[in-house]
């Protein structure tokens, strides 16, 4: 291969990993959007907060990745269940902008009470350090590919909850039509219970998917919002297949960008996806149907 | 004896707006009465209120000699009252299938076997069972918003006019539906603006006029009154 088309090749299959991972959390954003009508920016805390519950449970009490994960994933979830009944269910009457600057508060407050706890300093995982397999002139982790794996079994274990149980098919039904929904006998606040939690538990999984590359903290959550608003944006807030795809598009092209631009301009890659979806095509890639 | 009985009903969608000024409406067992009227009189909104989705600021609602006003919509379904909207009555992005399990969503239970029936009664809805909803026709999603109603065995039915958008065969179709669950012994109250069909297969007749009742008797005699004729049926 030549260098040019191996640093491509490169560039995407990080863009795919990247995306995967994103899409975990956009798959949270997207399905509370759906359920609840408004942008949760509270999404970035619960993201660091799983992310700094998976490192407890993986580094204090030496548990291995998997069961790390879930801890992440239940800790975040039920913050999340909390968190909302407590701070944001009452700002929802108010309409969808008060309550995502509610959120924006709620926020600050756990990202400032993380750092309370756990202190500024970086922290890492404590996993198996594997060795990189070079294919071709490309560079392939064998805990990315991981990550890979584990990020599609989480999209697939939504998909499944989505279309098979009874309350992932309510769920879907008070993202389709909410007044109908309370017709036919759907309880929508036990829904927004259940969206809260699992949204928020997503959240925290992508928290800790993000830091099992690098490290965690507590801004962890913070940097990645960007990037997991544009994959929600890009492909249709409300959009389940739409958060999937969108963070492959946010994924991919913040990798390719490194082609031409500097790494300090990635992010700038959000920003560029959500204005020109937002001017070409507002309601996404997939439009705002639910599923 | 009444099933559903409304009785000096005042309502509107905020506290100062009334919209129903003075509204009685009472429907036998077993029988269909029909509501019409002229637009923005107030007949949908009538529906939404015994069904729960506005609350009354005077007047009673009794189900089976049971008060239901203000009580919410989901409990009212639970006592066997079955509201069909006007419009947004399915979930367009869930298939068939999954639209009435969510009619039957309070009994899950019984489920399969009301899905059973409803797709014998209507084969069309068998036909397309995994599409999504919002592929169907207008009088196919009409049917689906019927039979997920049929999915709770509802002694009581309320249809906000069901035939809207449909074409004369597929409106004609449908009230011979709509007959053919009334005989099974569901009481119906159907909002209508094709009167005359309406009338046609009625027991009863209320005739609402800007919130009020304007005139109410029996279905035939309404149909055959030479100044309801003139002023509601077009001749
Ligand atoms: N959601 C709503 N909010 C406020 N006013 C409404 C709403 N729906 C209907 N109205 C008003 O209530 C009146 C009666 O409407 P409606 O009951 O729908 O009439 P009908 O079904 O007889 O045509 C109309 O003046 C209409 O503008
Ligand atoms: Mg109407």
């Amino acid at each position: 291969m030549s260098p040019f088309l191996a640093e491509f090749v490169q560039l995407l299959l990080n863009g795919v990993m990247a995306g995967a991972i994103l899409a975990v959390p956009a798959l949270g954003l997207t399905a509370m959007f759906a359920v609840l009508r408004f942008p949760n920016f509270a999404l970035a805390s619960h993201a660091t907060a799983g992310a700094f519950a998976g490192y407890v449970a993986n580094v204090s009490f030496g548990l291995p990745l998997i069961p790390s994960l879930v801890f992440a994933f239940f800790f975040a979830g039920l913050l999340g269940l909390v968190s909302d009944e407590v701070v944001l269910k009452p700002f929802r009457a108010m309409g969808a902008i008060t309550t995502a600057i509610g959120s924006i508060a709620l926020t600050i407050a756990i990202e400032n009470l993380i750092r309370f706890v756990f202190a500024n300093e970086l922290r890492g995982y404590d996993l198996p350090i594997a060795r990189d397999m070079i294919v071709g002139g490309v560079r392939i982790g064998p805990q990315q590919m991981q990550n890979l794996a584990i990020s599609v079994v989480i999209m697939g274990l939504v998909f499944a909850f989505l279309t098979f149980t009874r309350m992932g098919k309510a769920m879907r039904a008070v993202a389709d039509n909410p007044m109908l929904a309370d017709i036919k006998g759907i309880n929508a606040d036990t829904v927004a219970r259940i969206v809260s939690f699992g949204g928020m538990g997503l959240a925290g999984l992508g928290g800790m998917l993000i830091g099992l590359d690098t490290s965690i903290d507590p801004l962890t959550g913070f940097r990645a919002m960007l990037s997991v608003f544009a994959a929600a944006v890009v492909g249709g807030l409300g959009s389940l297949p739409g958060a999937i795809v969108g963070a492959l598009v946010v994924g991919i092209g913040e990798e390719l960008c490194l082609l031409v631009l500097s790494p300090s301009y990635r992010s700038a890659v959000g920003f560029l996806a959500i204005l020109l979806v937002l001017v070409l095509r507002p309601r996404g890639i997939l439009g705002q149907r639910a599923y | 004896m009444s099933v559903l009985s409304v009785s000096g009903l005042v309502a509107g969608y905020s506290a100062a707006d009334e919209i129903l000024k003075q509204v009685d409406f009472d429907l036998a067992a077993g029988e269909i009465a029909c509501i019409i009227g002229p637009n923005g009189a107030g007949k949908s909104t009538l529906l939404k209120a015994i069904a729960g989705l506005i609350r009354s600021s005077k007047g009673s609602i009794t189900l089976n000699g049971e008060p239901i006003g203000g009580r919410a919509p989901r409990e009212i379904t639970r006592l066997g009252l079955a509201y069909v909207p006007q419009e947004h009555n399915v979930f367009p992005s869930m298939s068939i299938v999954e639209n009435l399990e969510m009619g039957g969503y309070v009994e899950p239970g019984r489920v399969a076997s009301r899905m059973d029936n409803v797709m014998q009664r209507f084969p069309v809805l068998q036909r397309k069972r995994r599409q999504a909803a919002r592929t169907l026709s207008g009088g196919e999603r009409q049917i689906l918003a019927m039979g997920m109603a049929l999915m709770v065995e509802p002694k009581v039915l309320l249809l906000d006019e069901p035939s809207a958008g449909l074409s004369p065969v597929a409106a004609h179709r449908l009230f011979e539906d709509i007959r053919a669950i009334n005989r099974e012994g569901v009481a119906i109250a159907l909002v209508e603006q094709n009167a005359s069909d309406a009338l046609d297969i009625s027991d009863r007749a209320y005739i609402l006029v800007d919130g009020r009742n304007h005139r109410t008797g029996v279905a035939s005699q309404i149909a055959n009154d030479a100044e309801i004729r003139r002023v509601f049926l077009g001749g």
